[in-house]
């Protein structure tokens, strides 16, 4: 017997994979973006061979396939160390490296953006290296790394779409479970193409929001 | 714990096939989006308001879901209409379809960045807008977006991998192959991400070289 139909409790499927991309996405972004901006403090702080093995991991993450990477960490590093890896976790570590190696190319970018002038001024005044950072760079780094960011996150969003490929019960999973079922693939993929759509949006939208509250005190306020 | 990358030797050949396999989805699928988007380009730089919005839906749609989504929904869902192709032609087919979303803003910027006043000579001289736009508007744009089609391009490298879940034998694909004989995952994945970095590199460099080619009468503009 089979169930070609589509059902009511194939929402219900759907708004489950939809939040384990969710879930897997905000958490993922968290650690990735802490990662990132230590990264990139320590590269502020000129710590030597670090700064610069620091570079070379984001570069190889940046410029190579997420979906390699996956692989890499799910069927590679069991092989290697002789553990045990879960789908969900090589999703995560894989993820969070990731989002790690973007966001610290933005972070230091931004703060290479302030002008050298500032911190000389500000070692004058008597504030230690933490402090400039604290109350001289950060804000202004921030203000300018706030768009790329979203950029970024918006972008780590659709990524998350490849976890299936591994294995992990996401919206593209099942979406390949209601296709094999139903065998009606352009109702089911647009159904999907949909919910990864509206995440986006949503995404964007809190971005833009929380942009225009970093970059306040410089907007235009009229006369 | 041993990482003995000899094993890979006798499978290099094997890896290559899969490499010019990739090589040759990325150039046709590069032509097919640099195609697509100077198209969208031209709707959404045009002075009609229906076009421009059907443009932008377009590029909005295709940036914010996922490839592997849309490539899903190609590949299941055109032989239900009765369209009849492989994996390579469907997996050229969507690559240039998302990249063509992603050029058409790169080629669109470069429109508007052209100087008005070379626009008004030409209408002074009584050209056609088609000739206005093929021989003027747009050797200009595409001259000076060589650099951000490169990195169209280099994204287009790193999505390919994803052909490998049509059961496209590309170089993730073929790696995945190789996995499966040599049972050393680690090692293959480890060579496959250098490989990939490596290669975006490359094609990083010349990218480079060939913006600076082009641009050569008006360095001093751009450098």
């Amino acid at each position: 017997m089979r169930f070609t139909d589509f059902t009511a409790f194939d929402l219900v499927l759907l708004a489950q994979g939809l939040s384990v991309n969710v879930a897997l996405f905000l958490g993922t972004s968290l650690v990735g973006l802490v990662i990132g901006i230590s990264w990139a403090i320590l590269r502020f702080y000129r710590v030597p061979v670090l700064s610069e093995a620091i570079t070379f991991v984001s570069e190889l993450l940046k410029n190579s396939p997420v979906l390699v990477q996956l692989f890499l960490v799910f069927f590679g590093l069991p092989g290697l160390l002789h553990i045990r890896v879960t789908p969900v976790t090589a999703a995560a570590i894989t993820l969070s490296a990731n989002t790690a190696a973007f966001v610290y190319v933005i972070a230091v970018s931004a703060i290479e953006s302030i002008g050298r002038d500032q911190l000389e001024a500000a070692r004058v005044f008597g504030l230690s290296r933490w402090q400039v950072l604290r109350h001289v760079v950060a804000p202004q780094a921030a203000a300018f790394a706030v768009g790329p960011l979203i950029a970024l996150l918006v972008n780590q969003l659709q990524v998350t779409s490849l976890i299936s490929v591994i294995g992990v019960v996401d919206l593209t999973k099942i979406g390949n479970i209601l296709n094999m079922r139903t065998l009606k693939p352009f109702i089911v993929w647009t159904a999907v193409g949909l919910l990864y759509y509206a995440a986006a949006k949503l995404v964007a939208w809190f971005g833009s929001r929380f942009e225009k509250r970093l970059r306040a005190h410089s907007a235009w306020r009229g006369l | 714990m041993r990482l003995d990358l000899s094993i890979l030797l006798p499978h290099l050949g094997f890896l290559a096939q899969g490499a010019l396999l990739t090589a040759q989805a990325c150039v046709l699928a590069l032509a097919g989006s640099v195609i697509m988007g100077a198209f969208v380009a031209i709707a959404r730089t045009s002075s009609s308001a229906r076009l421009q919005r059907i443009a932008f839906t377009y590029v909005d749609i295709f940036r914010n879901v996922p490839f592997i989504v849309q490539l899903f929904f190609f590949y299941y869902g055109l032989p239900e209409i009765g369209i009849y192709i492989d994996a390579f032609t469907t997996g050229v087919i969507a690559l240039s379809i998302a990249g063509g979303a992603y050029a058409s803003d790169v080629i669109r910027a470069g429109i508007l960045a052209i100087d008005q006043g070379i626009i008004e000579a030409a209408e002074v001289s009584g050209l056609s807008r088609r000739v206005m736009f093929t021989r003027i508007v747009l050797p200009i744009a595409l001259r000076t977006s060589v650099r951000p089609l490169g990195s169209v391009l280099i994204n287009m490298i790193l999505t390919s991998s994803i052909l490998s879940t049509i059961t496209l034998n590309e170089l993730t694909g073929s790696a995945q192959i190789v996995v499966s004989q040599t049972y050393r995952p680690f090692e293959v994945y480890v060579v496959l991400l250098v490989v990939y970095a490596a290669l975006t590199y490359l094609v990083s460099l010349a990218i480079a070289l060939l913006h600076r080619r082009l641009n050569r009468d008006m360095m001093e503009a751009v450098a």
